[in-house]
């Protein structure tokens, strides 16, 4: 039997969504033949934890799920302050795994307090969050995080790979797509034509509804969520939940600036407005009719 | 008097119970949550809007209710402000969609991940879970999985999901994409008929009787036969007085149960305390979690009160035999859950794609002032959102979940439902497994 790397999963201020949004993963079994879960918070316990945390052993994988706090009375678990127990395991995981924007970067609960929670190694933007400096440190960011992001990392530093990763610690291979990378409405954007409502096929949603995908990193149009869907194939706005500055004021509304919206990620105002202008002065009668016209 | 404290693990976040020994049995039970993230706080001077974002964050088992709860809170300040707005059948279907995706999947996740293994545990302390190793769980995972794809051609995905706005759904789907929802459907059909129930879904819900659910080869039947040895047809017992104040296709209105007899209920006996919280008293406080009653009263909430109340013939039978005991509540999540299939895959044939998803209001968001409360039945029971706004904004935000009614915490003279079902037990593990029988959810409840 090969070797299986073994896994420790802890949480700090969480709702959960990142444990179960990796119980979607589709293939499970193929997880659990190279992977040990000696203990995770909701369905196992192949070890006391109490005796996971008195040990000295090293082990492969510590995720963390969760914004952290160095501060007991925000964070604890098993009526210990939770710094003891992170100190302790991170001291002798080889890698650590942030599932979730709120690992790594603090997410929805930094809100209530930003000085004393954060994620990891950032606390929204900048550098330096639980901890000042590490070097065994991935995000995988999302809220939640996709089971895919999640796994084919683990698997890739299992079969002993390098996961090349972006400023914000994240696997190059998910961060560099843009949400906007497979939106069905891209043609819509394309010729600046606006979603009139929302609850329809057609339109983009950058321009009024807060849509994020332009400027969002992650690949979720690409392998979709749930093997199947997408915020914007379901008709709502991206949310930018891969971001740093997630969850950002506002999220149905489109930030504007002397009415215009931000720019796509990377692309010059100059470029995009010239371009935009263009495309919005030609009318495609196409794409002011419906999709699919029912009464035909 | 000896006390005890002891961490309950393998649920929804994490808790603490105490408990007050007298003569070797349990004479006060205190439940304690930590861990608080304050939404509600953070909410605050936002847009209404990103209510529809932010609260599904509250919970990751139950994020669609959050949504929901909170499109309905945000519906109300409409019409309270003169604007009832119009929710075509499609919407109100595809929410229910949606909702029951999610109870579906947790009926399912929590039996086969928490309930079956959590019996074994009880004889054999040395068990160490069924989790990544067998073949059923791998299995009911993959039934999980089918569960949550089905609603997510609705939802965008699941967990957090956004799919609902003040006046109906985002989404509009095809005839294609339902015959595809139905495709998982059918799956998750197969499996709880073949491993959770032993027999067809119609043969199951034609019952009225505890003993035909016995004598079939099932995962449940075996799970019953297990909670009998352990006593857990007796134990557990606790006000045999139920609440059930969001909707149902299966009853009309609000509704309250004590024992049998079925009543109206009202929203405005909702009675919310900050009692032994830290709210309250920074060093006296022991949880973070507060409690709800309804005329000063604990209720119970959730699968077995939604079935008391729509006056369930298979459960009012159980009931009879065991009361309100542990056994009672484990398999009123199971017999919920074939419900729900069925009445989803009614749901979803039926469907009316000509409808629009989303009729807009007229008024403009920033214009309204007002309160508004949105009230869903979730998978652990009624869940209430409250919401104060002024011009658009969010004043103030206040969530009551079905764990906070539930688990709150009472004093001896009045205890609540959990600590009362606790209370007089003889040991630790039995008492871990009637707490667990709540289905906790200690995430939703230190929102």
């Amino acid at each position: 039997m090969s070797h299986k790397s073994s896994i420790i999963w802890l949480q700090g201020l969480t709702c959960n969504g990142n444990s179960h949004s990796f119980l979607n993963y589709t293939h499970m079994p193929s997880f659990a033949a190279s992977f040990d879960m000696l203990y995770h918070p909701l369905w196992c316990s192949n070890e006391e934890f109490l005796s996971l945390l008195n040990s000295e052993k090293t082990f492969d994988f510590l995720i963390l799920e969760g914004a952290l706090s160095h501060d007991e009375r925000l964070l604890q678990r098993f009526n210990l302050p939770f710094f003891e127990i992170l100190d302790n395991l991170s001291a002798r995981a080889k890698h650590i795994i942030c599932a979730g924007s709120c690992a790594s970067f603090g997410g929805i609960f930094r809100l209530r307090d930003p000085q004393k929670i954060t994620g990891a190694l950032f606390s929204g933007k900048e550098k330096g969050g639980y901890w000042l400096e590490k070097n065994n440190v991935i995000n995988i960011t999302g809220c939640p995080v996709h089971p895919r992001w999640l796994v084919e990392t683990l698997m890739t530093l299992h079969n002993g790979e390098h996961v090349s990763l972006d400023e914000y610690l994240r696997p190059k291979e998910v961060f560099s797509y843009l949400v906007h990378h497979g939106c069905l409405r891209n043609e819509y954007f394309e010729w600046k034509v606006d979603s009139k409502q929302l609850g329809e096929r057609e339109g983009c949603l950058f321009y009024e509804h807060g849509c994020l995908g332009p400027m969002s990193h992650a690949n979720c149009n690409k392998i979709l969520w749930n093997d199947i869907s997408s915020k914007t194939r379901a008709g709502s706005p991206c949310l930018g939940c891969t971001e740093f500055d997630f969850p950002r004021r506002a999220l149905y509304e489109t930030q504007k600036n002397m009415s215009l919206p931000q720019t796509p990620f990377g692309i010059s105002k100059r470029a995009y407005y010239t371009l935009a202008g263009v495309a919005k002065s030609f009318k495609i009668d196409r794409l002011e009719k419906k999709l699919i016209d029912e009464d035909n | 008097m000896k006390i005890t404290k002891e961490i309950i693990e393998r649920i929804e976040g994490e808790a603490t119970l105490e408990l007050e020994w007298e003569n070797e049995q349990v004479s006060f039970a205190k439940i304690k949550f930590f861990n608080y993230r304050g939404i509600e706080e953070i909410l605050k001077k936002r847009p209404l809007l990103d209510a529809l974002a932010l609260t599904p964050r509250v919970c990751g088992i139950c994020s669609h209710s959050h949504a929901i709860a909170s499109v309905l809170a945000i519906e109300a300040c409409y019409k309270n402000a003169g604007e009832a707005l119009t929710i075509s059948q499609k919407a109100k279907d595809i929410r229910e969609i949606a909702l029951n995706a999610e109870k579906i999947h947790n009926h399912i996740k929590w039996y086969f991940f928490t309930i079956l293994p959590e019996l074994k545990r009880i004889s054999d302390t040395s068990y160490k879970g069924n989790a990544f190793k067998d073949k059923q769980w791998f299995e009911a995972q993959q039934a999980v999985i089918q569960t949550l794809k089905m609603g997510s051609h609705f939802t965008g995905q699941w967990p957090h999901g956004s799919f609902v706005m003040a006046g109906g759904v985002t989404c509009d789907p095809l005839k294609s994409d339902i015959i595809s929802a139905l495709g998982c459907l059918d799956a998750v059909i197969a499996f709880c008929e073949e491993h959770f129930y032993g027999m067809h879904l119609e043969e199951f819900l034609s019952f009225d009787s505890a003993l035909q659910v016995m004598s079939a080869s099932s995962a449940l039947s075996y799970g019953i036969d297990e909670m009998i040895k352990y006593g857990f047809d007796r134990l557990g017992r606790s006000f045999d007085r139920f609440l059930a104040l969001g909707e149902s296709y299966r009853y009309e209105g609000s509704l309250k149960a004590a024992k049998t007899t079925v009543l109206g209920a009202d929203l405005k006996y909702v009675h919310e305390s900050t009692e032994h919280t830290f709210f309250e008293d920074k060093h006296k406080g022991y949880t973070y979690s507060k409690s709800a009653m309804y005329r000063r009263n604990y209720c119970e909430v959730g699968p077995l009160a939604r079935m008391m109340v729509s006056k369930d013939a298979l459960m009012r039978d159980f009931h009879r035999r065991f009361k309100d005991a542990a056994l009672t509540r484990v398999v009123a999540r199971a017999v919920e859950c074939a419900h729900l299939l069925l009445r989803t895959k009614t749901l979803l044939e039926q469907l009316n794609l000509k409808e629009p998803s989303l009729i807009l209001p007229k008024r403009d968001i920033y214009s309204l002032s007002g309160e508004g409360i949105g009230v869903i039945e979730a998978p652990r029971g009624s869940l209430i959102h409250y919401v104060v706004a002024q011009q658009g904004v969010i004043e103030s935000y206040d969530i009551i979940t079905p764990t906070v009614w539930n688990l709150g915490n009472g004093d001896k003279e009045n205890p609540s439902t959990a600590q009362k079902a606790i209370i007089g037990l003889n040991s630790f593990t039995k008492a871990d497994f009637i707490l667990k029988s709540f289905d906790v959810c200690s995430v939703c409840t230190t929102q």
